[in-house]
């Protein structure tokens, strides 16, 4: 059998992906470098991100509050060493973006501008307009372009790690066009493959978010780290999710009840509107409890009004927000509140990985939103996760870029086997299976309504242990899916399937950790364990999968540098 | 090493899949108001061209002086004459509305710009009108 | 009253089985006035016939991969809404003058190809080092380009023209768009490296400005700008004495 074989193997295509791929180049030119994505690159769902990214380049800004902003945002469930780190590396990358020809938003003096944002507490937030991820992400695909090194696989979709003497040595991957799973083997494999939103009913991120990474390191014996950490983002469109972001409220948006009353000043009476993510979605859901909110066709909901901003501020600063209000909903929000709700927005769990995103498999890496490299802890803050993506992103990419300059080549005999191996369950488990009556589309729907309803904004031990069953039956109705489509040319019944597959497993790590979790901390909020335990949960959860129903957890301590836990108020 | 992924990457050793590669319909420029102006104007060049060949034509007879020269005057021919001017100034539109894209002044808007070419075809129109009249007195 | 409900017909093709590409007829339920093309196709897919093949993922307008033909308009289909069409049907294809792999999937190599030809990214004659930090670039400066930066590359532009449709040859509207993007931005100084590209025979010569790139970007760019504003420029450096000269 004939495959592809390189010295770094990208897995994913979004931000931390092509930036992982340039620093490998960069750090080394002799390599070879491949990239598998599911889809284009430019489709990857960096490109939805909207507010900013964030850096200290400000003279009257430090290191020291933006670590502190972060670790008290995490609810001190970040590794402080590792929040050190990041805070130095991304301005260094902000700066190489802008060289690379981003267009940031500039203040007079021709100098990148900065906003406020959530949970910060000065300026720092590099925005271009507020399409900042869209920018971001076609700038260093384009970027990436010049590079010859660089060997991309579009439209190809993982479905396994290649393991060997415990060691990762490439993957498997079906190519949409034709159908066929190739061996695509290498010295080192960096995953970059962005978040699973999409067990959720309601999100913000687009339908490739289905946690595809997390599966294949978590099949491959890699442990996911704080899984119980989901972000619901406050301003979510109802209906279609579509994300308003944060900046609007940095902007200066209010957020109003049904009563015109800004009520965030009975949560985050010091930082109102600029409060962090998870406190703002739990008094906004207070809120609706208590009948405050809103009542619409799809659900409830508060206002986010920018009126008073003008025309002018809207226009240069939000103008994709105007678009998005006068597209999707048909309202100007220079005339009109924009109805939102809180919305699964982000992952702060991950493959359990190191500051050089190193996991415990040899040669195999993580970056980004699959990654938890201890950045985000409880809750990310607003803009911290793309410069996430370009400094962990940058940092796998030097780091198996050092590990391939160095490692002996990769042997062809086991590949063989396991790709026969990969195959063969690919086509008896799915495109050869015959008899089967369950509908793909809807398990996927029932379990993303489960999901929604057993582990959002608020959980209990009875919603989640319902949960863990009801994800359960729903493993053992997937055994019995359909498959319609017997097609081998772009099969996305058999993409929707495997996706399905994976999240159906990463909802199950989700929910037995936040099960295991008795405690609220960040954005795992348990009703019947309303406050923080440092006691006993200054830890991060690691979960194992196991041959049983449940996972593994094992806890490992958060490392802490300079910031003692204090209580968290704004 | 290959410079680029997608359709070489994917299928570096097998003939990638057959695609249907459709063609277009005949009809394809009724279907859109844009697709039917503009092979309309595709069009009128070959008309365009050809009045202009007689044109030169006509010049070459009239440079033996006015004696023995009698311009076509049949009224086929001005009809003729009439459309191929409408086409002329059908193109000559669609050239000046072009400046108001190509041209960027800072400042000024482009409808200025388009505007202001308009009116300074008027006037040389105009002048060329007048010259014209005053040497056929 | 009965359950309100739509006709959606749709592109059929499995280059396995099928010489040509048909149309096949779904009814389903418009249970929501805010449901789009896009979400009749994805009621088909997860509830009436999950064979049914295309490309999709951010849905608010800005990923790029949705665009098809309704109703022989290229759209994208997350934001056309069901309610513009309601009670006519909806015939969904793949985008107009391009290679159909399946279904309602196209062939977008070519364009893939023709972005890397125009070197979309930013060459300097001597790198500027990171070192020394950001380049001044005044808000002014990001107007001159903005609006080629804001391509999605959805392929409607692609779709709609008739010269691409023609000739596969012709680099096109988006491609010439964000060349021009990269000509615009004060930190670049590679448009003599682009020129060549842009100025050959499938160059923006071959635009004879039917301009409906313009008119279907769902995005607001102006293509048919930026083609007409190169043929100056290729005009310019070739007419002018010092128009070839280093900047």
């Amino acid at each position: 059998m004939d495959f592809e074989s390189y010295d770094v193997l990208v897995v994913g295509g979004g931000l931390a992906g092509i930036r992982a791929a340039i620093a490998a180049v960069d750090a080394n030119p002799r390599l070879k470098v491949g990239m598998v994505s599911k889809v284009y690159p430019m489709r990857s769902h960096t490109v939805s991100a909207e507010g900013g990214a964030a850096a200290v380049l400000r003279p009257e800004d430090s290191y020291e509050t933006h670590a502190f902003d972060t670790i008290k945002g995490s609810d001190y469930l970040a590794d402080q060493d590792v929040v050190e780190a990041f805070v130095r590396e991304a301005p260094v990358e902000i700066i190489q973006m802008e060289h690379w020809g981003c267009p940031w938003s500039r203040d007079e003096d021709g100098k990148i501008s900065v906003r406020p944002f959530g949970g910060m507490t000065t300026w720092r937030t590099c925005f271009a307009a507020d399409k900042s991820g869209f920018h971001m992400l076609h700038t260093v695909f384009q970027t990436s372009l010049q590079f010859s090194q660089i060997h991309r696989h579009d439209e190809a979709f993982a479905t396994k790690l290649l393991i060997e003497d415990s060691r990762c040595v490439g993957v498997v991957a079906i190519d949409m066009r034709s159908g066929r799973l190739e061996a695509i083997t290498a010295k080192t494999v960096i995953i970059a493959t962005g978040g699973l939103g999409r067990i959720y009913a309601f999100t913000t991120n687009g339908n490739i978010c289905t946690g595809d990474g997390m599966a294949l390191a978590y099949r491959a014996g890699v442990g996911l780290k704080d899984m119980e950490m989901v972000q619901f983002h406050p301003t979510g469109l109802p209906f279609t999710g579509i994300l308003i972001t944060e900046a609007v409220r940095g902007e200066g948006g209010y957020l109003l009840n049904k009563d015109g009353e800004r009520f965030l000043k009975r949560y985050v009476p010091n930082k109102m509107e600029l409060g962090p993510r998870d406190i703002i979605s739990r008094a906004m859901v207070t809120e609706f409890e208590e009948g405050r909110g809103f009542d619409g066709p799809h659900g409830k909901y508060m206002h986010l009004d920018v009126r008073h901003l003008g025309e002018a501020v809207i226009d240069r600063k939000l103008p994709f927000m105007r678009e998005l209000g006068r597209e999707f909903v048909g309202i100007d929000i220079v005339k009109d509140p924009i109805p939102v709700r809180p919305v699964q927005h982000y992952m702060m769990g991950g493959v359990d990985a190191d500051i050089s995103g190193a996991t415990p498999i040899a040669g195999l890496y993580a970056a980004g939103e699959c990654a938890n490299v201890g950045l985000n802890g409880g809750n990310r803050l607003g803009s911290n996760s793309l410069s996430e993506c370009l400094v962990f992103g940058a940092a796998a990419g030097r780091a198996a870029a050092e590990y391939a300059s160095s490692a002996g080549p990769v042997s062809t005999n086991p590949v063989d086997a396991l790709l026969a191996d990969e195959t063969n369950h690919i086509e008896s488990s799915y495109l050869d299976k015959r008899g089967g009556d369950e509908r793909i589309g809807t398990i996927r729907e029932e379990m993303q309504h489960d999901m929604d309803a057993g582990a959002g904004v608020f959980r209990t031990r009875d919603g989640l242990e319902g949960l863990t069953r009801r994800l359960a039956s729903l493993r053992d109705r997937f055994e019995r899916i359909k498959i319609e489509d017997s097609s081998r040319t772009f099969n996305t019944e058999l993409t929707a399937a495997l996706e399905l597959d994976f999240m159906l497993e990463m909802a199950e790590t989700i929910a037995f950790s936040a099960l295991a979790r008795e405690e609220s901390r960040g954005a795992h909020a348990r009703r019947d364990f309303p406050e923080r335990d440092d006691d006993k949960y200054l830890n991060h959860t690691v979960a194992h999968r196991t041959d049983g129903a449940a996972p593994r957890l094992e806890y490992r301590n958060v490392r802490i540098t300079n910031f003692k836990p204090q209580a968290r108020t704004y | 090493m290959k410079a680029l992924g997608g359709a070489e990457a994917a299928d570096s050793t097998h003939p990638p899949p057959r695609v249907y590669k459709p063609e277009m319909p005949r009809g394809w420029w009724l279907r859109q108001r844009h697709y039917f102006l503009y092979i309309i104007r595709e069009f009128t060049a070959l008309p365009m061209a050809l009045w202009l060949l007689w044109l030169l034509y006509e010049i070459q007879r009239a440079s033996n002086g006015p004696k023995g020269y009698y311009p076509p005057s049949s009224p086929a021919f001005i009809v003729f004459s009439i459309i191929v001017l409408a086409f002329a100034l059908y193109h000559t539109y669609t050239f000046l509305s072009l400046a108001g894209v190509i041209i960027h002044i800072k400042g000024v808007p482009s409808r200025l710009i388009v505007l202001s070419q308009f009116a300074a075809w008027l006037v040389a129109s105009a002048v060329i009108a007048a010259v014209l009249i005053g040497f056929a007195r | 009253m009965a359950e309100k409900r739509i006709t959606v017909r749709a592109t059929r093709f499995d280059p396995a089985k099928d010489k040509a590409p048909r149309l096949q007829s779904y009814d389903i339920p418009f249970a929501d006035e805010s449901m789009v093309v896009l979400d009749a196709l994805n009621h088909i897919k997860a509830h009436v016939d999950g064979s049914l093949s295309y490309r999709w993922s951010c849905r608010m307008g800005i990923c790029g991969s949705c665009g098809m033909m309704i109703n022989g308009i290229p759209k994208l289909t997350c934001n056309a809404f069901l309610r513009d069409y309601w009670p006519r049907s909806i015939t969904v294809e793949p985008l107009n003058n391009f290679p159909i792999v399946r279904d309602l999937v196209i062939d977008m190599e070519d364009f893939m190809h023709k972005l890397k030809s125009i070197k979309p990214w930013i060459i300097r004659k001597q790198e500027y080092p990171l070192g020394a930090g950001e380049h001044r670039q005044t808000m002014d400066q990001i107007d001159e380009f903005r609006q080629f930066s804001e391509c999605i590359n959805c392929m409607l532009c692609y779709a709609a023209c008739p010269v691409y449709g023609l000739n596969n040859e012709f680099l096109g509207p988006a491609a010439t768009a964000l060349a021009r993007r990269y000509d615009l931005d004060s930190r670049d100084q590679g448009i003599k490296e682009r020129l060549p590209v842009l100025a050959n025979s499938e160059g923006v010569w071959e635009c004879s400005f039917v301009g409906e790139c313009s008119v279907v970007c769902p995005k607001g760019v102006d293509p048919a700008k930026a083609i007409q504003q190169t043929k100056l420029d290729t005009t310019m450096r070739f007419v002018l004495p010092y128009g070839n000269r280093e900047e």
